[in-house]
């Protein structure tokens, strides 16, 4: 009785949360709206909601196609990224000094202004899809490193020791102890690497000269100084973005209900 | 009795600190026995040794009647750490079989009954908590069971309940006393709790501040099975008392009271 009464008291507390976003997202529209049209702001430089919505309903079938193609290449380009962290994070992990040694590597790929250098990777990796994948995963790949060799690390000293006294193998100690030990911090940078990936997708599509992609959609706007579309690529991968997060938090939920910071 | 564990001329030093001075033991089939001393004495690093977690500086370590690495790799060890380590996203059930899941081709046969060992202690109706879920005690009661999981027939205890109150402190040791005497392993118990060591050992071994060298090696004649009631007994008090004197002989003090 007190069990059910708990879980429906849970789920009014979770809508009344998603009812406050709510809230906060139509205050937010209604500002904006209020803001471009009190100070009659030029439609480049910002659109008011009332015009980007109606751009997407014009067609809607254009803008989803756009969409679903950068969100293509966004998830295909944080995995490709999630898997080569975990690979070298892992081996990194087994040394001080190749963590070290990655170190300055990794900072420099994380800081150094990576729409800089876009045009070089198109030219190299040639027009279309792969620069995209190429600069997408490039970019959440220290990340998640970062992450993965910390994570691993994390891994509860006793429980190493327990596991050391009847002599489990790395692999089995990497599987049951040391991975699971990385996964908040996995999350952390998959948060992080939601939004860099999506605006590497964008910049990068934007250059690859192929006509996919909101990117492209955002590139093209320009090109024809076209303000209601290029807000409304900028809303879609707003969009994208909410629902990588979502989706990241959901999961989040599903794996980590063990941990601290989900309880 | 035969030694399954037997320590010739172990000693431990790191670096220029020496931590445990040269130290002969042995611990008999189905024999308890406790290295009682102060914190920093070398109890846990001795353990450690004789887990084949460290290696010694000098002299010889023999677990059963081969090395410990060997005893580590054929998962004749059961050991319990000063804090559970249990694995948070693990169940009470997934972590009481942890030890099993891994390095199964050395799993005895037949596999002791974990499930039915976690109702024994009183868990069962907790197997599918997690360990978020449990009191320090409950925890520390699954750590016990990971251990005694294994079957082995030597057990290696460090502090288990050093983190605990009282009262819970009390109530697991009766639980480990009752455990060890169903099963019939050899167990060496690290502690600083006088009363935890009377109450489980049949030697006490005292070790002297670093670096730690055997002062005494005291056995405990109480009768067996042991019940909680043993502890209000003036042979208990006795033990007691000698074991303090030892304790403060070793930290180079004359006077029994602290």
């Amino acid at each position: 009785m007190t069990g059910r009464r708990d879980r429906l008291r849970g789920r009014i507390e979770s809508l009344r949360l998603v009812a406050a976003g709510v809230v906060g997202l139509a205050v937010f529209a209604l500002a904006w709206e209020a803001l471009v049209r009190i100070l009659d702001v030029r439609p480049f430089v910002l659109r008011a909601p009332s015009k980007i919505v109606p751009e997407i309903f014009d067609d809607p079938r254009f803008f989803l196609d756009h969409t679903l193609t950068t969100g293509r290449h966004a998830l295909v380009g944080i995995l490709i990224a999630l898997v080569c962290a975990l690979v070298i994070g892992a081996v990194l992990a087994t040394s001080r000094f190749l963590e070290h040694a990655s170190q300055p590597v990794l900072t420099l790929i994380l800081v150094t202004p990576w729409v800089a250098y876009i045009n070089s990777v198109v030219i190299w990796l040639d027009s279309g899809t792969p620069p995209v994948l190429f600069m997408v995963a490039f970019v959440s790949f220290p990340a998640f490193t970062f992450g993965t060799v910390a994570g691993l690390r994390s891994a509860d000293p006793s429980a190493r020791e327990l596991l050391a006294s009847v002599e489990a193998s790395r692999l089995e100690v990497l599987w049951r102890l040391r991975l699971p030990s990385a996964l908040p911090s996995l999350f952390t940078a998959a948060r992080f690497n939601i939004g860099l990936g999506l605006a590497a997708a964008y910049f990068t599509e934007g250059a690859a000269l192929s006509p996919a992609g909101l990117g492209w959609v955002g590139r093209r706007a320009i090109a024809f100084n076209n303000g209601d579309l290029l807000w409304a690529a900028i809303l879609c991968t707003a969009v994208l973005g909410v629902i990588g997060l979502t989706l990241v938090t959901l999961l989040e939920r599903l794996l980590l209900g063990w941990h601290v910071s989900q309880r | 009795m035969t030694a399954v564990i037997r320590l010739d001329q172990v000693a431990k030093s790191f670096g220029d600190l020496d931590a445990l001075a040269p130290i002969d033991l042995e611990v008999g089939a189905g024999e308890v026995v406790t290295l009682l001393g102060p914190s920093g004495c070398g109890k846990t690093t001795l353990l450690r040794m004789v887990a084949g977690l460290e290696p010694p500086s000098s002299g010889t370590i023999t677990v059963g009647d081969t090395t410990p690495s060997l005893a580590r790799a054929t998962k004749v060890i059961g050991l319990v750490p000063q804090t559970p380590a249990l694995l948070p996203w693990r169940t009470v059930e997934a972590n009481a079989r942890l030890l099993l899941d891994v390095n199964r081709g050395a799993n005895p046969t037949p596999v002791p009954d974990h499930v039915d060992l976690l109702r024994q202690v009183g868990l069962g109706d907790f197997l599918q908590a997690h360990p978020h879920e449990l009191s320090g005690g409950m925890q520390q009661r699954v750590a016990l069971v990971r251990a005694f999981a294994l079957g082995s027939s030597i057990l290696l205890m460090d502090e288990p309940f050093a983190s605990l109150d009282e009262i819970t402190r009390a109530d697991m040791r009766h639980l480990l006393g009752r455990l060890c005497e169903q099963t019939g392993a050899a167990v060496l118990f690290v502690t600083h709790s006088i009363a935890e060591s009377v109450f489980l050992s049949d030697r006490v071994v005292v070790l002297s501040q670093r670096p730690g060298r055997m002062v005494g090696s005291v056995p405990i004649d109480l009768p067996r099975p042991r019940l909680p009631a043993i502890e209000d007994d003036a042979a208990f008090f006795e033990h007691e008392t000698r074991l303090r004197a030892l304790l403060h002989e070793g930290a180079g003090r004359t006077g029994t009271s602290t």
